[in-house]
């Protein structure tokens, strides 16, 4: 039996890899410095997350540390605050984005049907202002507007017979000032994305609408809002991602004695016993980092899936 | 032969009257939204300039009260908080400058075509979506000798996924092909197209990344808390935060009061003190909004163009 010859024989990796590289090394050049980023401070740490399954010392380094398996884990697992911080930690983020994701949506829908235009203008840049503050002073204007003495939220409070209600130690309240400041300062900004999608709609539509006696709502309901739907599914599967990840720094500034009992939640905790804490437990924390890292990763995989399957529209 | 003239007239479709109602909903609907963003931020700056017994009883609503800058004098004798601000302005300035570099010749680099261009994507989008998790991230970068030093402010988010994004569907979108044909033709390899052809037409992307990074970096917190021990070295957030927090735990302002003496007795430095961390906020946000402000012209358009899927 004899074998064909193949008319183009598969040239060998390496031949096509000194091949690519004489053409392109300048453009590997270019990438090097963002990949070498990449690899030293996201992939590193990947590797290093193994100490989650082992009892870190820093002395031993983290291969050289002793291996102990899942009981970092079954530690975690069986705290008695376990439950109480993932429902925490779950119910602020997906609270604010039951309350925080529709608003930029109607906000771009609503700022799309601005007429006069510098009125349009004006508005537009000054909605994406709060977003250039840091978590620092807003927590900070938290703690200053609704102090219980000097806070101006509490004088209009008993200025209206009501008693001054000390917010930022109860638990009931820390919600709603996360949650609300969370909008105040991001509402604005993440309408860039729906106004670029508004925008890029072609205007014979609203023409023909017109002149078909289209009113302004019947044009929102028929041209903006299904023009609106693939960028929001989306935006919604990226913020999937985030159930479980917590805005740590702001849950931290936020944070007081008495709100403990809502404020508790998972990032905060992994900051305190394993880095912040008189007696830091690296590994323990480590193990609590991964659990949340491939519990958001499972989520927006579902996520992106379910929708790939059922609506056509998915990030990869 | 003579032009026909024809009569100026408005084309436009008379609105209907469920117009003229929706319009004026909208209308009062933007008034209160634009009241609910900017009135804290107006209330800040009017405090800022108040007497503090006026700002402490809260009648300081629309129009400073007592007009007075001793708030400001406060501030200014606080070493350490312009120790951290000039900090913060070496990290932004130095860490903004490389972001923003390395951002825009990876971006160009992913724009093209070539080998492996897939699995360098997918490298760098999965960081994205997983990471190795806080304490791993802190050993690593102990064990490579940067805790606590300059050097991990600048580097740590060095890249951004999303913004090298941004860049890369920017120049896609809006370089043409027929430039780089035209360039190669010419002889120029990749540096040369780079530097001569995508960088200079690249101005408003350029503008955007700045004040993405920019922004980020001068408002980070959580570096500096987590990376950094020595106070020389702290960025201005860190400080802030520790002006702003003597508020919560009730040990009455320890920072202003070790100025006493400086400020007129210990009596008088509490009660600049009250106004006083309105001027710290006034101070630490400024220069982040002045940014944007500059360069909103860019920006609102670069963001446009970037964000749309190319």
């Amino acid at each position: 039996m004899t074998t064909i010859p193949s008319v183009r024989p598969r040239k060998s990796l390496g031949y096509r890899f000194s091949l690519t590289m004489k053409r392109d090394w300048q453009l590997w050049v270019l990438l090097i410095p963002a990949l070498a980023f990449f690899i030293v401070f996201c992939y590193f740490p990947m590797y290093g997350a193994q100490i989650a399954f082992r009892n870190y010392k820093a002395a031993f380094g983290v291969t050289g540390s002793p291996w102990v398996g899942w009981a970092n884990f079954e530690k975690f697992f069986k705290l008695y605050y376990c439950g109480r911080m993932f429902a925490n930690t779950f119910l602020l983020n997906f609270l604010g984005l039951l309350f925080g994701f529709p608003i930029p949506v109607i906000l771009a829908i609503m700022l799309n049907q601005l007429n006069h235009k510098r009125f349009k203008g004006f508005t537009q840049t000054a909605i994406y202002v709060p977003h250039f503050i840091s978590t620092v002073v807003l927590a900070g204007m938290i703690y200053l507007f609704f102090s219980p003495t000097n806070g101006i939220i509490n004088h209009i409070i008993t200025a209206a017979g009501g008693k001054p209600i000390y917010f930022i130690m109860e638990p009931a309240w820390f919600r709603p000032l996360y949650i609300g400041s969370d909008i105040w300062q991001n509402a604005g900004w993440n309408t860039i994305l729906y106004i670029a999608t508004l925008t890029g709609i072609d205007p014979q539509l609203y023409e023909a609408a017109t002149i078909d006696g289209a009113t302004r709502w019947d044009k929102i309901k028929h041209i903006d809002i299904p023009h609106l739907i693939p960028i929001t599914v989306m935006m919604l599967i990226l913020n999937c991602g985030s159930l479980l990840a917590s805005n740590t720094d702001k849950v931290l500034l936020l944070q007081t004695s008495g709100n403990l009992a809502t404020s508790d939640i998972l990032g905060v905790y992994q900051y305190t016993v394993g880095i912040a804490g008189a007696k830091a437990q690296p590994s323990y924390a480590a193990a609590i980092g991964l659990c949340l890292n491939v519990m958001n990763f499972v989520i927006v995989m579902s996520v992106n899936y379910i929708s790939r399957k059922v609506g056509k529209i998915s990030l990869f | 032969m003579s032009d026909i003239v024809l009569p100026r007239r408005k084309t436009r479709i008379r609105e209907t009257g469920k117009d003229r109602v929706f319009n004026a909903i909208n209308l009062i609907f933007w008034i209160i939204v634009l009241f609910i963003v900017l009135y804290p931020l107006w209330l800040i700056i009017i405090s800022s300039v108040s007497d503090p017994d006026a700002v402490r009883r809260a009648e300081v609503l629309i129009w400073p009260v007592d007009f007075s800058l001793m708030g400001y004098e406060a501030v200014f004798q606080h070493s350490e908080l312009w120790n951290s601000y000039l900090n913060s302005i070496f990290y932004t300035l130095v860490g903004s400058a490389m972001s923003v570099i390395i951002t825009l010749a990876a971006a160009y680099t992913l724009s093209r075509k070539f080998a492996g261009r897939k699995v360098v994507s997918l490298v760098i989008t999965f960081t994205m979506f997983f990471s190795g998790g806080l304490i791993p991230i802190f050993i690593n970068i102990k064990d490579l000798g940067l805790y606590d030093t300059r050097a991990v402010m600048i580097l740590m988010n060095l890249v951004s996924v999303w913004n090298l994004m941004v860049a890369r569907t920017y120049i896609q979108t809006t370089i043409p092909e027929e430039l780089y044909e035209a360039a190669v033709m010419d002889g120029a390899g990749h540096f040369t197209y780079f530097f001569k052809c995508v960088l200079p037409l690249s101005g408003t992307i350029v503008a955007v990344l700045s004040v993405y990074y920019g922004v980020a970096r001068w408002n980070d917190y959580f570096t500096g808390l987590v990376m950094l021990r020595s106070r020389n070295l702290f960025p201005l957030q860190l400080i802030l935060k520790e002006i702003l927090a003597s508020l919560t735990t009730g040990n009455s302002d320890t920072f202003f009061a070790s100025y006493a003496d400086n400020l007129g007795g210990l009596q008088e430095a509490l009660r600049k003190a009250e106004v006083a961390k309105y001027c710290c906020i006034v101070v630490a946000t400024v220069p982040a909004i002045l940014l944007y402000v500059f360069m909103q012209k860019y920006f609102v358009k670069g963001v446009m163009i970037g964000s749309l899927k190319g």
